[in-house]
């Protein structure tokens, strides 16, 4: 079953970085391949603006 | 920091507005250098933070009032019309867009359909949301690097069932270190290849024997760390035993470290066996705590037990090298008579009422490992996360007879940015223990690498200098010891960050554990107890 990690160990990596851009720097000052996400927290609506929206959607 | 009476100090707040730590920390750099500016700092409003702005000098009462979700922004200047400038031109930096660096997306799925060969993911957002993101990564057949805090542990134990249900690695939550296909992830340095593979549940401990065996010439074929949780008895080591069972496999790697704070027992049990039982290769187990354990008479070949860095370290080469790298392995191990010739001098710079160790530690595996050697040697030890807990520091701001601090922990670091790239916290703390009449000896460790601060002995130097007048004032000196965990190819090469230290005057070990004896040998003026420090030789430093 580790199969796919043993390709991890030899294969060229290709990275997705969600979060802290630092590290998508270190990694491509290393040359490696990145493809950055910037996540983005889920907006917290207040229960009764919940309550609203799903009768109105 | 003190300012002028002239000096205006302005806090302000902007409400629910969030940017990482290390965003900020490099904002605070810029706004510092803002013409007019005699000092700033942008964070989040956390307690932490309020409490070393408060150091600093920097907090008003407007700041002390944000809440967690709430951004500070603090600044100080002579005059109201450059506070009002200064602070217009850090809510423009805030406005900035972030420049754009190869390939960045705004979601998930985005990313992975412009990256349809992606095999590892690095994911450091908010603990609370972890878990759905890493569901979305396995379900794509793609290993996660999990560096985030606070991930609830029925999240780990889901996200680490369903990894190993499709053969797939979840490295973490609380992951700091990787080293995969030769490049670091996250906090880690940049080793030489070779047939050495780590599997730690301990950030900082896989990155001192990992540069350990790269700097005495050996190599790392592939470390993974697991986060601390896997060896907790909720996690039963999942991800410890699939490290194992894939490094057995791996042809590049014909030994194999195993690191980690001692394990709950049962979790100790089940990976101890397993390697006992179900594996061929050699082995180094470092179980890092005071006691010995058990490993079976006929595996002791094989299997060699540890119980601190320096001994996973030495063994680890025992193992896999030839004579003459067992040489070079040698000398990082000072004999009693060399480490007494090496403190001499700052056991005779010391008046009476000097008497206390103060430890300043980044690297929280480094500072156990200080704990465990100097419990040891001295007996109790103070610390913010001591062996034992009845040894606990009441505050953790403020040390205790003998004390080790690893500023990593939560309550230093809640909204800001680790100590390993932001030292600020260490700066202050070094101001105050060098104040302190009882204060004989300091140590600290420099952690280099990739994710750490571009140059850490650099950033410490003002403060050591300052530390050093202000025993001298006091008629006293204090000695400082440092060990640097890096290597000669890290982005800040080992040898520049030990030049600028040495210049400095500053006491450098190769390896903590070293240190950690040499702090002992200071504080207790070279008369150590004769059997602790047989067994120390005996029993720490080597396989027991």
């Amino acid at each position: 079953m580790s199969e796919n990690i043993l390709q991890l160990f030899t294969s060229e990596l290709k990275v997705i970085n969600i979060g802290l851009e630092l590290f998508r720097d270190a990694l491509e000052a290393q040359g490696v391949d990145v493809a950055q996400v910037s996540w983005q927290m889920p907006i917290k609506i207040e229960k009764e603006y919940e309550d609203i929206l799903s009768k109105i959607l | 920091m003190w300012f002028t009476r002239l000096s205006i100090i302005r806090n302000l707040v902007k409400r629910n507005f969030r940017r990482d730590s290390v965003q900020l920390l490099h904002l605070s750099e810029e706004a510092k250098k803002i013409s007019g500016i005699k000092d700033a700092a942008v964070v989040m409003g956390t307690t932490t933070n309020k409490e070393i702005l408060t150091r600093l000098g920097l907090l008003t009462k407007e700041g002390e009032a944000a809440s967690d979700s709430d951004m500070i922004l603090a600044v100080v200047a002579d005059s109201q019309p450059r506070i009002d400038e200064g602070l217009n031109q850090i809510e423009e930096m805030l406005l900035r867009p972030p420049t754009a660096k190869g390939r960045s997306f705004y979601s998930v799925e985005a990313a992975l359909q412009a990256m349809p060969g992606a095999n590892l993911a690095i994911v450091s957002i908010p603990g609370e949301f972890a878990r759905d993101v890493a569901l979305k990564l396995l379900d794509k057949g793609i290993n996660v690097h999990l560096f985030s805090d606070h991930v609830p542990p029925q999240h780990e134990l889901e996200l680490k069932q369903y990894a190993k249900s499709k053969g797939l690695l979840v490295m973490g939550p609380g992951a700091g270190t990787s080293i995969i296909g030769g490049k670091a992830i996250a906090f880690a340095n940049v080793v030489k290849k070779g047939k050495i593979g780590i599997v730690a549940a301990a950030g900082t401990g896989l990155q001192e024997v990992s540069v350990l065996l790269s700097e005495a010439g050996l190599g790392i074929s592939v470390g993974l760390g697991t986060g601390g949780g896997d060896v907790k008895t909720k996690i039963r080591g999942l991800m410890m035993l699939q490290c194992i069972d894939a490094l057995e496999r791996d042809i590049g790697t014909s030994t194999i470290v195993v690191v980690s704070k001692a394990p709950d027992s049962d979790v100790k049990k089940s990976i101890l066996g397993h390697i006992v039982n179900d594996t061929k290769k050699r082995y180094v187990t470092c179980f890092l705590g005071p006691e010995n354990y058990e490993i079976p008479a006929t595996a002791r070949e094989r299997v060699k037990g540890t119980k601190t860095l320096h001994a996973a370290f030495v063994e680890a080469t025992r193992n896999s090298t030839t004579d003459g790298q067992q040489g070079t392995a040698k000398q990082y191990t000072f004999s009693r008579n060399e480490l007494a010739a090496l403190t001499d001098k700052a056991v005779k710079g010391l008046s009476d009422k000097q008497k206390y160790i103060r430890g300043l530690y980044t690297g929280g595996t480094l500072a156990y490992e200080t704990l465990i050697i100097l419990g040891r040697l001295l007996g109790p030890v103070y610390s913010n996360a001591p062996l034992d807990p009845k040894l606990k520091l009441a505050d953790s701001y403020r040390s205790t007879r003998d004390a080790i601090i690893d500023l990593g922990e939560e309550e230093f670091t809640a909204g800001r940015a680790h100590p390993m790239i932001d030292p600020t916290i260490r700066i202050i703390r070094l101001m105050e223990e060098a104040k302190n009449p009882e204060v004989a000896v300091i140590l600290m460790d420099v952690m280099l690498g990739f994710g750490s601060h571009p140059d850490p002995a650099g950033a410490m130097l003002g403060a050591i200098e300052e530390a050093k007048k202000i025993a001298q004032a006091d008629g006293r000196t204090i000695p400082i010891l440092a060990h640097v965990c890096g290597t000669e190819q890290d982005p800040q090469p080992l040898s520049d960050q030990e030049a600028k230290l040495n210049k400095a005057g500053v006491h450098l070990f190769p390896t903590n554990a070293m240190m950690a004896i040499a702090s002992a040998m200071i504080s207790r003026r070279g008369t150590l107890d004769k059997r602790a420090m047989e067994d120390i030789y005996s029993h720490f430093l080597i396989s027991f």
